[in-house]
């Protein structure tokens, strides 16, 4: 193999190591994008502004399989479905902690609650609330049941909820539970909730 | 001088380039094939003790099989990839352990430490190990010790002494009659056109000595038997529409002409209509079929939709299958009968769970899930919506399951008594989980976690056994209460 040919291979083999290095670069730069992204996410901190209130709520367990009182203070808007959205906020920030016994995927948030009439919340979901919850028949259920049972605690007129995700109905959450219905806040969480 | 070099190196540049493009371009075509891996047909597999069918993948041109899905119906079952290894523990009922040994990429593995060469590689494909069809019968042969028969291109598997004998024997007459006969009760789908009556036997292991026969007769002129896609036919032809008539408890199908629709009523003067009467419509007659006690099993998930995934080789799928068949088996063991809703890898909608459920009319329904987290075994019954709808003269498809609720409960509170009986960590729960509400008779629902915590656990044969033992005592425990249903 002459001089010029083996050249050429080297120079080959360098543009190959160049184009190598800077897809590796670029794929360390997008999972630390999307790292970042991630942890902004999980953030789901309730309003600053406003004075806060001491809300109850009821924090799912996997491992006892119930739900647990707890209460925390919370900065409290004046409008009731503000009020309603900041305590499920709230309520979803203890699950997003790296310590929480009952996990749910990251940047899971609450969109908006909707209130109609006295007695019914709709509250409607992000996508990776739904898409990245962990599928099991309980894990969703203690998921739901705990949303019910907090947003009736600390807004007893509250006693019919829908979910939505993404502003639209879905079938399951996780692929077991019905999210088509509405839940009675005296159904789903009595069995579960105050658990010894 | 110089330009040749120039040339030379130009020339060499490009073939290089061809050859990395070449050899890129192969290494993406091969392994393009190994993804592009899709169901193409099922095999259906008869045993003495169970029939099932397994889906074929195809691979680079070869329909391959699931090792798992295979053995699990027929014992225990413990299967561990190790990165490119792959280790499968098979515990026939009554006999020993013995291992299955292979290698992805590679045609040569051990069964029970004998050496086997396959007739094209193994392969391993998210973690399920997958052996070439005409490997099977061998396989199969060393693990059971048994007569195996396997038809690849019909897709049939026969293991041990099964097989249904078909005969036939035309009676002539006015008009003809032709008696297919067989040694047990057959239910096959039957289908007619003009000219054929059409018989496919799916779940029966129905064999035939003869492919064909032609007879010399005005009415019923041939029939021929063929084998396909995991069924078996048998296509009866005739010069006039042609029907069948079971006799013999089932073991018999008389196949003769349709008799020729009655002669319209003379028209006679047409009376005024009365309004409010209803000319009663006589019902064919029909042998009464007596109540029995079904339990319909119903392994959550399939096909696409996994599921849980309980690890990332694991999915809730495969999990609750295993356990189905092995409440199937304990059931069995107490005089009990029990089908499964799903028997393979299948995906099937909450909706069509819910028509199949309430179509087989079964005593029980079961629904079975496994999760990645929490611990021990959840018993559920049915949450129902808020809307409750009344009527009379419907069942509300919502909740339809309001009447059982009762029977759910004793249900689950016989199964709970039994679990806690085996000292297996468990709760009963309502639970807003579809297609229960859905199902017109008394349903639970079970989903099983991991006994200690750590989720390798859950799959262990050991547990499993324990679990479905519960079960079907509990059901054993609680028949009694519960009524049977007429089919």
């Amino acid at each position: 193999m002459t001089r010029p040919v083996l050249l050429m291979f080297a120079i080959l083999l360098l543009i190959a190591a160049g184009l190598g290095f800077y897809a590796y670069h670029l794929k360390v730069k997008v999972a630390s994008d999307e790292q970042r992204l991630a942890q902004q996410s999980q953030v789901v901190v309730p309003p600053a502004s406003g004075p806060t209130t001491l809300v109850t709520l009821y924090v799912a367990s996997d491992q006892d399989g119930g739900l647990r009182r707890s209460q925390v203070n919370v900065p409290f808007p004046q409008e009731r479905s503000e009020r309603a959205r900041a305590v499920l906020r709230s309520l979803l920030t203890t699950y997003l902690q790296p310590d929480s016994q009952h996990p749910i995927g990251a940047g899971s948030d609450v969109r908006d609650v909707f209130l109609l009439g006295s007695d019914t919340a709709v509250v409607d979901t992000n996508l990776a609330f739904a898409d990245s919850h962990p599928s099991g028949v309980l894990a969703e259920e203690l998921t739901i049941a705990s949303m019910v049972t907090t947003l009736n605690a600390n807004d007893p007129q509250i006693t019919r909820v829908k979910i939505l995700v993404d502003g639209k109905e879905r079938d399951t959450l996780a692929g077991h539970a019905d999210l088509r219905r509405f839940y009675l806040a005296s159904g789903i969480g009595q069995t579960l909730k105050d658990m010894p | 001088m110089r330009l040749s070099r120039l040339r030379a190196v130009t020339i060499a540049a490009t073939l290089t380039a061809i050859a990395l493009l070449g050899g890129a371009a192969h290494v993406l075509r091969h392994s393009t094939v190994q993804a592009q891996t899709s169901p193409s047909s099922q095999l259906s597999v008869y045993s003495p003790q169970t029939f099932y069918t397994i889906p074929l993948l195809n691979l680079n041109g070869q329909p391959y099989v699931g090792l798992v899905e295979l053995l699990e119906p027929l014992g225990n079952v413990d299967a561990r990839p190790e990165g490119k290894k792959y280790k499968l523990k098979f515990t026939p009922p009554g006999a020993h352990e013995l291992e299955f040994q292979f290698q992805d990429g590679k045609d040569n593995g051990k069964v029970k430490g004998d050496k086997i060469k396959l007739p094209a590689m193994f392969a391993i494909q998210s973690g399920r190990g997958y052996v070439p069809l005409s490997s099977v019968s061998e396989l199969l042969s060393r693990a059971l010790s048994t007569q195996i028969r396997l038809s690849p291109t019909a897709r049939r598997l026969f293991i041990g002494n099964v097989g249904e004998r078909l005969t036939l024997d035309l009676r002539k007459g006015t008009p003809s009659k032709l008696f297919v006969s067989f040694d047990s009760a057959v239910n096959p789908t039957i289908a007619t056109e003009p000219g054929h009556i059409r018989f496919t036997f799916r779940r029966e292991p129905v064999i035939a000595t003869v492919e064909r026969e032609n007879y010399t007769d005005p009415l019923i002129t041939g029939a021929s038997f063929s084998e396909h896609d995991g069924v078996a036919e048998l296509d009866v032809m005739g010069t006039a529409p042609l029907m069948a008539n079971f006799a013999d408890g089932g073991k018999t199908i008389i196949v003769t002409a349709t008799p020729p629709p009655p002669p319209p009523p003379p028209v006679a003067e047409v009376p005024v209509p009365q309004t409010n009467v209803v000319p009663p419509v006589a019902a064919p007659p029909k042998a009464p079929a007596g109540p029995r006690f079904l339990v319909l099993i119903d392994p959550a998930h399939g096909g696409t939709e996994i599921g849980s995934a309980i690890s990332p080789t694991l999915p809730e799928k495969d999990v609750v299958l295993a356990l189905a068949r092995k409440v199937q088996h304990e059931l069995a063991n107490r005089g009990i009968s029990a089908g499964l809703l799903r028997n393979s890898d299948i995906a099937i909608t909450l909706d069509q769970r819910a028509i199949s459920g309430n179509a087989a009319r079964p005593a029980i329904y079961l629904a079975l899930h496994a999760a990645n987290s929490g611990k021990g075994v959840h018993v559920f019954t049915a949450l129902l919506p808020v809307e409750a709808v009344t009527s009379r003269d419907f069942l509300p498809w919502e909740t339809a399951q309001t009447a059982y609720l009762d029977l759910s409960g004793s249900v689950a509170g016989s199964v709970t008594a039994e679990l806690e009986a085996r000292k297996l960590p468990n709760a009963t729960l309502a639970a807003p989980l579809r297609p229960m509400n859905n199902i017109a008779a008394p349903a639970i629902a079970i989903e099983i976690a991991s006994p200690s915590g750590d989720v390798n656990d859950i799959a262990s044969p050991a547990y499993l056994d324990q679990v479905a033992q519960s079960i079907a005592a509990g059901i054993a425990a609680v028949r009694r209460n519960i009524p049977e249903v007429r089919p």
